[in-house]
């Protein structure tokens, strides 16, 4: 589905991703951890063409993500509060991706229906501009508005960020359950070990911008050989 | 203590924000228009006695000066009304921290203070005091006389930073200032009264006593104090964020969905502009401006016996397309915070700047047809406005989009308008140049050598040539955003 050809971008002269080769399956649960500065949110950045590599290709589908857009049809991503329209109510914003992606008002209804639970009854029914929401409810618009198109692949930097416990749990539920109907193949990045053990069977390890460990397998042993390498 | 740490951290600000180092040269072209403004202020300076005696024939200078200093003080109120910005900081850094909120607040003014503004009335009238006053009534009466014009133009620089910020920018202090100025200078035009008279004795006595200048320092004290204490009123977040809970604006331009994705993006960008202050502001001054041609097509001074004069072309660019221009020449700093939303979307830049186009050019539309009632001045008059309405669809829409997109700066349009005026100055004027130049480079020539219709005929073709190119041209934006999307979404998200 994605495949990274040996990428490197450098600020000047200091390099702060430096991948030769990864490739994300489709369906996959891909997490994405490291501290501050290891290079998380600058790779998401570079796979979704909003920064340029130095060096090496992004491809998805065979597609080079630099040269074409129409990848930008089946992923859906959400980064930080630049993708949202802040002077729109959230309403209005989802009415706004309806008309992009040319969906209709029944798939736009669905497709808020399965994040009914999700909003919690503060998002579509108040009368508020996206800029006054509160940062949990700002992730949550920005994490709909991701699935909006039932994407093949989606993005979403620190999704468990900021959100109360009882969402961060629905959030994975809903995860589980798309990737499991739909085959969807989720991106996801995070400081929060716990959640992103949780969901993804594979989690990458970045360090400096650079690949240190590579995890598959079970839960267990996911767990064990990141508490080393944090605790270390 | 406090206010020198604030200001050496406004100089690392200005040192080290993403524009500057972009901006360096348009910084550098902007100092020198400064510096060449505050020279020909010299120049005139210089000349004054003879401009006013010579030129406008009246008998003494000083007398003429003295009786009409109110309505140059009046004038000084309206172009720092326009001109000053209000001191720009990000309360949000230092609210929270130890720093007295007064210290923030007497740096912020006296930030603001900083200006070349406050220099040009001691540019303007220190050489007449020097020559013209100095032998005459000696060195004190000299200094008298300019101190009490420099305090007085400093005590306005305290009353517009009140009524600025306290008026938000509704622009009713330029109103009020407006009806002040035309009632006392009609007043004095049809020999009522005169207003100027009643600052003259201030003026007068300032040369013979020192009492006049040390009561307008004063004055200058306490106006400061005032709009100190007025400004740590408001110096908290939620006044900050004051423009936020204005009220719900829920218009929408639904039948632009007609032009597909594009249509959407002008209905977007509509609801943006009505939403926030500072571009609901550019659209009502484009309201205002469909008042200007009053002031010129009715006036004998510029119309001809036909009705008619070269000038009316820049009226007429100004009238159909003034719009465009201020709103244009921000193009993308109008989106700078959501910037990635466009990169993300299928085709999204692309829709984006044909969305615009569509709303520049609707907007110009209508302020067209509503232009239509000058006919009333003659059918020249509707002729210029049509040959400048399609000049402006055809040829400026695109130089006014290819200059805006040349580095664009990032705008955070959410600032209440205490802080915001970013982006209003200077460089919005020099902007204006080109697009009031290139019309009349094409025009006049043809106007010289046949007449003005057919002047005004190929100007109007020309536009016409520009509209059905109109793909093709505006392909050109599309492809140098596309070509520069990495670094503008960079500066966009304020990272190096």
């Amino acid at each position: 589905m994605i495949e990274i050809e040996s990428l490197k971008k450098q600020y000047k002269k200091v390099t702060v991703l430096d991948i030769p080769q990864l490739s994300i399956p489709k369906s996959q649960c891909f997490g994405l951890v490291g501290n501050n500065g290891a290079g998380k949110t600058t790779l998401f950045r570079i796979i979704l063409d909003l920064v340029r590599a130095t060096e090496g290709r992004v491809l998805l589908h065979g597609d080079d993500v630099s040269k074409t857009e129409d990848w930008k049809r089946i992923v859906g991503s959400y980064l930080d509060e630049h993708m949202l329209l802040g002077y729109l109510t959230p309403s209005e914003y989802f009415e706004v991706l309806r008309k992009i992606y040319g969906l209709s008002d029944e798939d736009l209804r669905l497709h808020l229906a399965k994040f009914e639970e999700f909003f919690n009854g503060e998002i579509i029914e108040l009368p508020k501009y996206i800029r006054d929401l509160s940062k949990g409810n700002l992730k949550k618009v920005g994490i709909a508005a991701a699935m909006i198109a039932n994407p093949e692949v989606v993005l979403l930097d620190e999704p468990f960020e900021n959100l109360d416990p009882s969402s961060q749990k629905r959030l994975k539920k809903f995860i589980l359950r798309e990737k499991k109907e739909k085959s969807t193949t989720f991106l996801i990045s995070s400081h929060d070990l716990d959640h992103v053990t949780d969901i993804c069977d594979r989690i990458v390890l970045l360090e400096k911008g650079l690949v240190i460990q590579d995890l598959k397998g079970s839960r267990v042993s996911m767990v064990e050989a990141l508490n080393t390498y944090f605790e270390g | 203590m406090h206010l020198l740490m604030l200001f050496k951290l406004q100089i690392k600000r200005t040192f080290r924000s993403v524009s500057f180092s972009r901006n360096l040269v348009g910084g550098f072209f902007l100092g020198l228009l400064v510096l060449m403004v505050l020279i020909y202020v010299l120049i005139f300076a210089f000349a004054l006695k003879k401009i006013i005696e010579d030129g406008f024939g009246f008998e003494d200078a000083l007398v003429f000066l003295n009786a009409n200093l109110f309505f140059i003080l009046i004038g000084e109120y309206f172009y720092r009304y326009f001109l000053q910005k209000l001191p720009v900081i990000e309360l949000q850094n230092y609210l929270h921290l130890p720093i007295p909120r007064s210290s923030i607040v007497h740096y912020m003014l006296m930030k603001s203070f900083i200006s070349p503004l406050s220099i040009v009335m001691i540019l303007l009238f220190t050489p007449f005091a020097l020559t013209e006053i100095a032998p005459e009534l000696g060195l004190l009466a000299a200094l008298g006389w300019l101190s009490a014009i420099v305090f007085a133009s400093w005590s306005i620089h305290w009353i517009v930073m009140f009524t600025k910020q306290r008026l938000g920018d509704n622009l009713i202090g330029i109103a009020a200032m407006f009806i002040v100025y035309t009632a006392s200078f009609g007043a004095q035009y049809f020999g009522w009264y005169n207003a100027g008279e009643l600052l003259a004795p201030y003026f007068e006595t300032a040369m013979v006593s020192i009492a006049p200048s040390i009561g307008m320092f004063a004055v200058i004290g306490l106006l400061y104090y005032g709009t100190f204490l007025y400004y740590r009123k408001v110096a908290y977040l939620e006044e900050l964020s004051r423009s936020m809970d204005v009220q719900f604006v829920n218009h929408s331009l639904g039948f632009m969905s007609r032009f597909g994705t594009a249509g959407t993006i002008a209905d977007l960008e509509w609801k943006l502009i009505i939403r926030h202050k500072k571009s609901r502001n550019y659209l009502f001054i484009s309201l205002i401006f469909l008042f200007y041609g009053i002031l010129f097509y009715g006036n004998e001074l510029y119309a001809g016996e036909d009705g008619f004069s070269h000038f009316f072309l820049f009226i007429g660019i100004f009238i159909t397309g003034i719009f465009m221009f201020q709103y244009g020449q921000l193009f993308l700093s109008w989106n700078s915070a959501n910037f990635d939303f466009f990169l993300m979307n299928h085709k999204g830049i692309e829709a984006l700047v044909r969305g615009k186009y569509l709303l520049f050019a609707f907007i110009s539309i209508v302020c067209f047809i509503l232009s239509v009632p000058y006919v009333y001045y003659g059918w020249n008059v509707l002729f210029v406005h049509i040959a400048t309405f399609l000049f402006n669809m055809g040829v400026n829409i695109h130089l006014v989009v290819l200059m805006a997109l040349w580095k664009p700066k990032p705008m955070d349009i959410n600032k209440s308008a205490m802080f915001n005026y970013e982006g209003v100055g200077a460089a919005q004027f020099l902007m204006f140049i080109p697009l009031m130049i290139f019309p009349y480079l094409i025009y006049l020539p043809i106007a010289m050598v046949f007449d003005f219709k057919v002047g005004l005929i190929s100007l109007g073709l020309i536009g016409l040539v520009g509209i059905l190119y109109f793909r093709q041209l505006s392909q050109l934006a599309i492809d140098n955003l596309i070509r520069n999307r990495y670094s503008v979404a960079t500066s966009f998200r304020q990272e190096t």
